[in-house]
C-alpha cells in the first residue's frame, strides 16, 4: 500500500488542507506509532499528484503557497486510480523479524542463551500485549468501533507471535542439531557463460 | 504486607515409583489488589498452587500465608472458617445449580453460611447489577449466556466479601468475547473493587489483562513478568532509538 492511495481516498471523502490530510491519515493509521508519515512525504506526494493530474489544488492561494495551506481535491483521473486500487487484493507483507536474527545469532555463536532469549521475548511480547488490551479497554465500542478493531488486530498478530514462541521453545533442541543456514559460497567473479550460479567447491562430477 | 506468600511450597501426589511432584519449592508474593495470572502447560502444576493457596488442599512441604497467617498452623475447621471469609472460588465450569435464579445461585453460599435470606440476596443483587446483571436477577442459569452465567459465578465469590479471589481457568469454557468481558471484570475486581485475584490461564489474551504473569513448568516458577512497564531498560531502548539505529 502507499500513503498515496489513502491521500487519494481521503480526499474522495472531501477535498482538504494539506495539514489536515497528515493528521487524517494518522488518525486511520491509528497513530503515529503505528505508521509514521513525515510532513515533507505527504506534501511531496501532494505535488506529484497534482502534477500527475490526480488531484487539484481549489484553494485560492496559488502556486508559491505551502502545500499545507493548500485545499486538495480529488480529480476524476484520481477516482480512477483510487477505485482500481480498491478493487485489488492485498498480498500481506512479511516483515523483517529482528528476534528470528537475534535466536539463530544466539544460537550460531553461543553468545547467548537461545531459551533466555525466548523467554525475555516472550516477557516482552506480553507487556505489549497488555499496552494493548488496556487501550482497547479505553476505547468506546459506541463510537470507536475502527480503532478497536484496528487494536484487536495487532492483539491477534501478538498471539501468533507468542504461540510461535512456545513452538520455537519446544524445537529448540532440534535446531540446535542441524546445521544452521550458511551461504552457497559462489566463485569470485563472473560466472562463467552457461554457468548460472555454480557452487564452491565445484560439485564432484558423478560420471566421470 | 503481601497477601499471599508462598514458602517452599511442595506438592507431590501418590508415593515411591508412581510419586508426582506437582509443585516444587515454589516461592511467591502477591500483593493486596494485584491482578496476577498464572501460566503454564498442562500439568505443570497451577491448579494445585491455586488449591494449596485456597487452603482446599494441604502441601507436603512449606508454607502459605494468607496475611500474614500460616495455613499449615490451622486446624481444619479454622481453615474451613479462613477459606469462608477470606477467599472467593471461580471455576471454569460455572457450577450454578440449574433450578435457582441468578440472584439466589449467587447468594447460597452466605444464606449457607447463616446469613439471613433477605439479606443475602440483597447482597447478591448489589453485585449482580455492579456486573452488569441488575435485569436478570430472576433468571435462571439455561436463560443466560456463558458469559452471563460466568459473572453470576463472579458474583457469587464475592457475596461473602473476601480478600483474595482465586479463579481457575475461569474463561476456559467462553468465546473470545465473553472470555474478554470476564477479564476486564476481573480487572475491575481489582482495580474498582479493591480485591485480589489470582487466575490461572492457559491464553495470552486473557493473561494480558494482569497487572503480572507468573510462569509455572514442571512445579517450578521459571519466570515472573510485571507487564506494566515503566522500567529504566525501557527509557533506555527508546534513548537508542531516538538516536536512531
Ligand atoms: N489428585 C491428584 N492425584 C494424583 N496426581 C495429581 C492429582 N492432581 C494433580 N495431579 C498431578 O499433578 C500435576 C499437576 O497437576 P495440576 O492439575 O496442578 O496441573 P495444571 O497445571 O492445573 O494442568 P492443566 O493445565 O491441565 O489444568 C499433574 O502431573 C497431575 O497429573
Ligand atoms: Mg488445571
Amino acid at each position: 500500500m502507499s500513503v498515496r492511495h489513502a491521500i487519494l481516498g481521503l480526499l474522495a471523502q472531501k477535498p482538504r488542507h494539506g495539514y489536515e490530510l497528515r493528521a487524517a491519515f494518522e488518525a486511520v493509521v491509528g497513530g503515529e506509532e503505528a505508521w509514521e508519515v513525515k510532513p515533507a512525504q505527504i506534501y511531496t506526494t501532494l505535488e506529484r499528484l497534482e502534477e500527475a493530474g490526480l488531484v487539484t489544488c481549489v484553494s485560492d492561494l496559488g502556486e508559491g503557497a505551502e502545500p499545507a495551506r493548500r485545499i486538495y481535491a480529488l480529480a476524476e483521473p484520481g477516482r480512477q486510480a483510487l477505485s482500481e486500487w480498491l478493487a485489488e487484493g492485498v498480498t500481506p507483507t512479511h516483515q523483517r523479524d529482528e528476534f528470528f536474527v537475534k535466536l539463530i545469532v544466539a544460537l550460531a555463536s553461543g553468545e547467548s542463551d537461545p531459551a533466555h532469549l525466548i523467554q525475555t521475548q516472550r516477557g516482552r511480547l506480553y507487556q505489549e500485549l497488555h499496552d494493548l488490551t488496556t487501550r482497547r479497554e479505553a476505547c468506546n465500542p459506541q463510537t470507536e468501533m475502527a480503532q478497536i478493531l484496528l487494536l484487536d488486530k495487532a492483539i491477534m498478530h501478538l498471539e501468533a507471535d507468542l504461540r510461535w514462541l512456545d513452538i520455537a521453545e519446544q524445537r529448540l533442541e532440534e535446531v540446535r542439531r542441524q546445521p544452521l543456514p550458511e551461504p552457497e559460497l559462489r566463485r569470485r567473479g563472473r560466472p562463467p557463460k552457461g554457468d548460472k550460479g555454480s557452487t564452491y567447491p565445484p560439485p564432484v562430477p558423478v560420471n566421470s | 504486607m503481601s497477601l499471599i506468600q508462598t514458602e517452599n511450597l511442595t506438592k507431590i501426589y501418590g508415593a515411591g515409583e508412581a510419586a508426582v511432584t506437582a509443585l516444587d519449592h515454589v516461592n511467591i508474593a502477591v500483593n493486596e489488589g494485584e491482578f496476577v495470572a498464572v501460566m503454564g502447560p498442562s500439568g505443570c502444576g497451577k491448579s494445585t498452587l491455586l488449591h494449596l493457596i485456597g487452603g482446599l488442599d494441604r502441601p507436603n512441604e512449606g508454607n502459605v500465608r494468607i496475611e500474614g497467617v500460616a495455613l499449615a498452623e490451622m486446624d481444619d475447621d479454622a481453615l474451613t472458617k479462613l477459606r469462608r471469609q477470606k477467599i472467593g472460588f471461580v471455576f471454569q465450569f460455572f457450577n450454578l445449580i440449574p433450578v435457582l435464579t441468578a440472584v439466589e445461585n449467587a447468594a447460597l453460599p452466605v444464606t449457607l453460611d447463616g446469613v439471613k435470606p433477605s439479606e443475602a440476596k440483597k447482597r447478591a443483587a448489589e453485585w449482580l447489577t455492579r456486573f452488569g446483571l441488575g435485569d436478570r436477577l430472576a433468571a435462571r442459569p439455561d436463560q443466560l449466556s456463558g458469559g452471563q452465567q460466568q459473572r453470576v459465578a463472579v458474583a457469587r465469590a464475592l457475596v461473602s466479601e473476601p480478600a483474595l479471589i482465586l479463579a481457575d481457568e475461569p474463561t476456559g469454557n467462553l468465546d473470545t468475547r465473553s472470555g474478554d468481558e470476564i477479564a476486564s471484570l476481573l480487572r475491575d475486581v481489582t482495580k474498582k473493587y479493591g480485591r485480589t485475584v489470582v487466575m490461572v490461564t492457559h491464553d495470552p489474551r486473557i493473561a494480558a489483562y494482569a497487572d503480572r504473569i507468573i510462569f509455572l513448568k514442571d512445579g517450578k516458577v521459571v519466570d515472573e513478568t510485571n507487564l506494566e512497564r515503566k522500567g529504566a531498560a525501557d527509557q533506555i531502548a527508546s534513548k537508542m532509538k531516538e538516536i536512531g539505529d
